[in-house]
């Protein structure tokens, strides 16, 4: 009996190439409250979610290219939860009349051995910071309300302190790639935050 | 020309008696009022009585500028008698309240000057008027004008002017800070701002090429030529990517598989 021949394309058809569509803005602390009002009307009708997260960014060097990225999530609300790993392409350079920034998107769960593993593998921890803030669903839209805290000392998340004086602001979907109707109900959704807060497209390599 | 004079005199004395016997009936009612109801009254009846004094007074100001009136600054009240005895005409005319028309009285109600703070005051102001001189003064007497001509604009204005005028003082209070939104995206896209850590030495090594993770979404599942049979026969989902290609996983984990240059364990 052979081995069966190795492949290396997905042999099982489970997996959907997931595309995130993000927006991204800011408010400043004084009118959190307003915006934070304002999405508790326009969004669904839940409890808002608050979270408390910490985030780890792992970086793999190769020899050659940019190194390669890959985000670990913990919640530290949530002690006994899965850690959330998360990959995030390169935004796509499509139309520019896309409204909304695309990037291929990978996301698992991961349990508590997580960052061993990573440094198993020969990732290095590159930074860490602590998001806390307040999570808003509207239909598949999420709307991520956010302050990212810096950690002064690495690994200890008591000791933070803030990065700016004001929160992140993320709209993000979560689809499979293609469809473009998406950013145009995102793009909609943005008109209503304004003017407290300007949603947009913002590429991070223009920001490097 | 006397006798016009008189008569005019008369006539003015008669008006303004009136009037002045009106302020005083209201002046008195509100005062009953507010001794004897004050914990019933209420603010707008208060406004209201006020009202009626201010108006009052105001006749009272029109009757002393009428042209017809002349000017009392021309006369003068001399007392000729003064006793010390009641005088029950007195008390009749002056309701009780001036018995005795005698030394003591005279002084109050025969006075023509005024208190000595209130002239004093009125001394430093005509000072301070004299000094400014008349083109500071003329000018002063202009800004004063054209304020209360634009208040008064403003009061008799519809109110939706209004309205538009501050909705757009409201909103050019900025609610954002487009400096603060890049340095966010930044340090959350490439940990711009963010302390740079380098953890101190790898992890104990712990069972290289066991994956530990859970079960979660289904992965891409990449199975490595070359790599050792046990991993192959694994039932865990392993995500794994070459350094240097990102964003493309597929055909790269093919060349790089092939060609065995590389694998991450390599340190």
């Amino acid at each position: 009996m052979e081995a069966p021949p190795v492949t290396v394309m997905p042999v099982t058809g489970g997996t959907i190439n997931m595309m995130e569509y993000l927006l991204q803005g800011s408010v400043l602390d004084q009118s959190l409250e307003s915006l934070l009002h304002r999405l508790r009307g326009l969004c669904d009708n839940m409890e808002p979610e608050s979270f408390s997260d910490h985030e780890l960014v792992y970086l793999l060097k190769g020899q050659q290219g940019n190194p390669f990225m890959l985000r670990a999530r913990r919640s530290l609300l949530h002690p006994t939860a899965p850690w959330h790993l998360r990959y995030l392409g390169q935004p796509e350079v499509g139309d520019k009349s896309r409204h909304a920034l695309v990037r291929n998107c990978v996301d698992v769960a991961a349990s508590h051995s997580l960052p061993e593993f990573l440094n198993e593998m020969g990732f290095r921890m590159d930074n860490e910071f602590v998001a806390k803030g307040q999570v808003f669903r509207k239909g598949v839209m999420k709307v991520v309300v956010s302050k990212l805290l810096r950690v002064l000392a690495t690994g200890n998340t008591e000791n933070t302190e803030p990065l700016s004086l004001s929160y992140l602001v993320e709209l993000s979907v979560l689809a499979p790639a293609g469809q473009d109707t998406v950013s145009e109900d995102m793009r909609s959704f943005a008109e209503q935050l304004k003017p407290l807060v300007h949603l947009e497209k913002i590429d991070p390599k223009r920001l490097m | 020309m006397q006798q016009r004079e008189e008569k005019q005199l008369e006539a003015s004395l008669e008006s303004l008696l009136a009037r002045v016997a009106h302020l005083k009936g209201s002046l008195q009612s509100f005062i009953l009022k507010l001794e004897n109801e004050h914990d019933r009254v209420t603010w707008p009846s208060v406004l209201d009585n006020f009202a009626l004094l201010s108006g009052q007074l105001n006749t009272i100001n029109k009757v002393l500028k009428n042209e017809k009136t002349p000017s009392y600054r021309s006369q003068v009240i001399i007392p000729l008698l003064l006793s010390p005895d009641r005088d029950e005409e007195l008390v009749k005319l002056t309701e009780q309240r001036v018995p005795v028309f005698s030394h003591e009285i005279v002084p109050d109600h025969l006075r023509t000057k005024p208190d000595p703070e209130v002239e004093e005051q009125e001394k430093h102001l005509s000072a301070e008027a004299a000094r400014i001189g008349p083109e500071v003064a003329q000018k002063q007497i202009q800004t004063l004008n054209k304020l209360c001509s634009n208040l008064l604009e403003k009061l008799n204005n519809p109110r939706d002017d209004r309205d538009s005028e501050t909705s757009a003082l409201r909103q050019n209070k900025p609610s954002f800070n487009p400096a603060d939104t890049n340095a966010l995206v930044a340090a959350v896209g490439f940990g711009k701002g963010l302390s740079k850590c380098r953890p101190p030495g790898p992890v104990p090594p712990g069972h290289p090429g066991q994956p530990m993770m859970s079960t979660g979404p289904t992965l891409q599942q990449v199975t490595i030529a070359g790599t050792t049979g046990h991993q192959a026969g694994m039932g865990g989902q392993v995500a794994q990517q070459q350094p240097g290609q990102p964003g493309k996983m597929p055909s790269n984990i093919k060349t790089n598989i092939k060609s065995a240059s590389m694998h991450p364990y390599n340190r």
